[in-house]
């Protein structure tokens, strides 16, 4: 028996998340949400981290009913991510790796989402999409690497989303993608400009249908090109923008169509959470690895193809 | 400049030590900061110039003060 805790805290949500074998025992988390209009800066998302942390480790201690004693590893983001907020919660990190005197383990938070989606679903050899906030890549597992079969050129899908709900002040709670998967919803046509101007008034319902439908189409495109060149017959959706329900289905069409089988998670997994870096945290550790705490360092980039996957065949 | 903090004992400020040296500082160059431990003492060492030294120095407290928190609410129970 493994019992391994993950501390992640990269963007705007903090989690602390306890596995033991494959079993999620707690992941309390909290999110930093900024007014309309405003995204969340480094210093202030680091601020808010620092206030709320214990308290998070504390209920993820409480509700898995465990001691510190029961841990064997302590498992954080190493990256990638906002440099302020990943040193926030590595201190914690390490300081409770020696309070407690067990082994710390730097965890690369795409290898997280993989790892845990891979837990929660089932997903045996997936071709993975891993669309959030700060990263989109279509990955796939080969040869002791996920491999990065193509992403974005410039901003991640969630970065656009998030971009387009500050210029029109779409409400940040809970968060910018869910609020225009709702307003995309009511969007009753697809239209071909997003120029809509009803005599004094506006309406951008139709062009968050418009740009949702336009992003996740390209989405599904490189996802099924990757399939094709892997002959993959499994699609695995992670990362926040991953619980968006018209992804799933566009994706949906393109497996059923390739006579493949897809697999997403809900918002438990989907967001970022600490479950997540305790799972993969988990896999790292019982294939041997450790971090040393003088190599514990935080790092903004961290590709997902840079992790030597010790764990898997 | 230093700046010494005086811990109950010199496990507590070895553990202050590690927990925050292993990150760089965020500016690239020009500061030059330097964390040691002496008996149950801290000590951060800079020659920053007075213009960052507040920011710098800010930062440095904030990460300390969220290591002692830690230190005070997830400490195991000594045994003798």
């Amino acid at each position: 028996m493994t019992i391994v805790i993950g501390f992640e805290g990269s963007a705007n949500k903090i989690g602390v998340g306890i596995i033991k074998d494959g079993e999620v025992l707690s992941n309390p988390r909290r999110t930093y949400i900024t007014p309309p209009g405003q995204g969340f800066m480094p210093s202030d998302t680091a601020r808010h981290h620092r206030a709320v942390i214990l308290t998070i480790l504390k209920e993820a201690l409480d509700e898995a009913g465990l001691k510190p004693q029961d841990i064997d590893c302590v498992a954080y983001t190493k990256g990638p991510g906002m440099g302020a907020p990943l040193v926030t919660v590595a201190l914690v990190a390490r300081t409770v790796a020696q309070l407690w005197d067990k082994p710390l383990l730097g965890v690369n938070h795409c290898i997280g989402h993989i790892e845990m989606g891979r837990l929660i679903t089932k997903a045996h050899n997936p071709t993975v999409l891993y669309v959030s906030g700060g990263n989109t890549q279509v990955i796939a597992y080969s040869e002791r690497r996920y491999r990065i079969f193509g992403e974005t050129i410039d901003i991640a899908v969630g970065n656009c989303l998030d971009r387009f709900a500050r210029v029109i002040k779409i409400s940040n709670d809970p968060s910018p993608g869910y609020n225009i998967e709702q307003m995309a919803k009511k969007g009753t046509q697809y239209v071909e400009l997003p120029y809509t101007v009803k005599g004094m008034d506006v309406s951008f319902s139709g062009i968050l249908s418009y740009i949702e439908e336009t992003l996740f189409s390209m989405l599904v495109e490189i996802t099924e090109r990757a399939m094709a060149h892997c002959g993959s017959q499994e699609v695995l959706i992670v990362g926040g923008v991953g619980c968006n329900l018209r992804l799933q289905e566009m994706m949906g069409v393109m497996c059923e169509e390739r006579g493949a089988k897809l697999f997403s998670t809900d918002e438990r997994f989907c967001i970022d959470n600490g479950a997540m870096i305790a799972q993969a945290g988990w896999e790292m550790f019982r294939s041997g690895q450790v971090t040393e705490l003088e190599d514990s360092w935080i790092t903004q980039r961290f590709r997902t193809d840079e992790v030597e996957v010790t764990w898997r065949a | 400049s230093s700046l010494d903090v005086p811990f109950p004992s010199s496990r507590e400020a070895l553990i202050a030590l590690r927990s925050l040296s292993p990150d760089k500082e965020p500016r690239k160059g020009g500061i030059s900061k330097e964390i040691t431990v002496k008996d149950n003492t801290l000590s951060r060492w800079s020659a920053d110039e007075a213009r960052i030294l507040r920011v710098s120095v800010n930062s440095f407290m904030d990460h300390l003060l969220l290591v002692l928190e830690t230190m005070e609410m997830f400490s195991l129970p000594v045994s003798q």
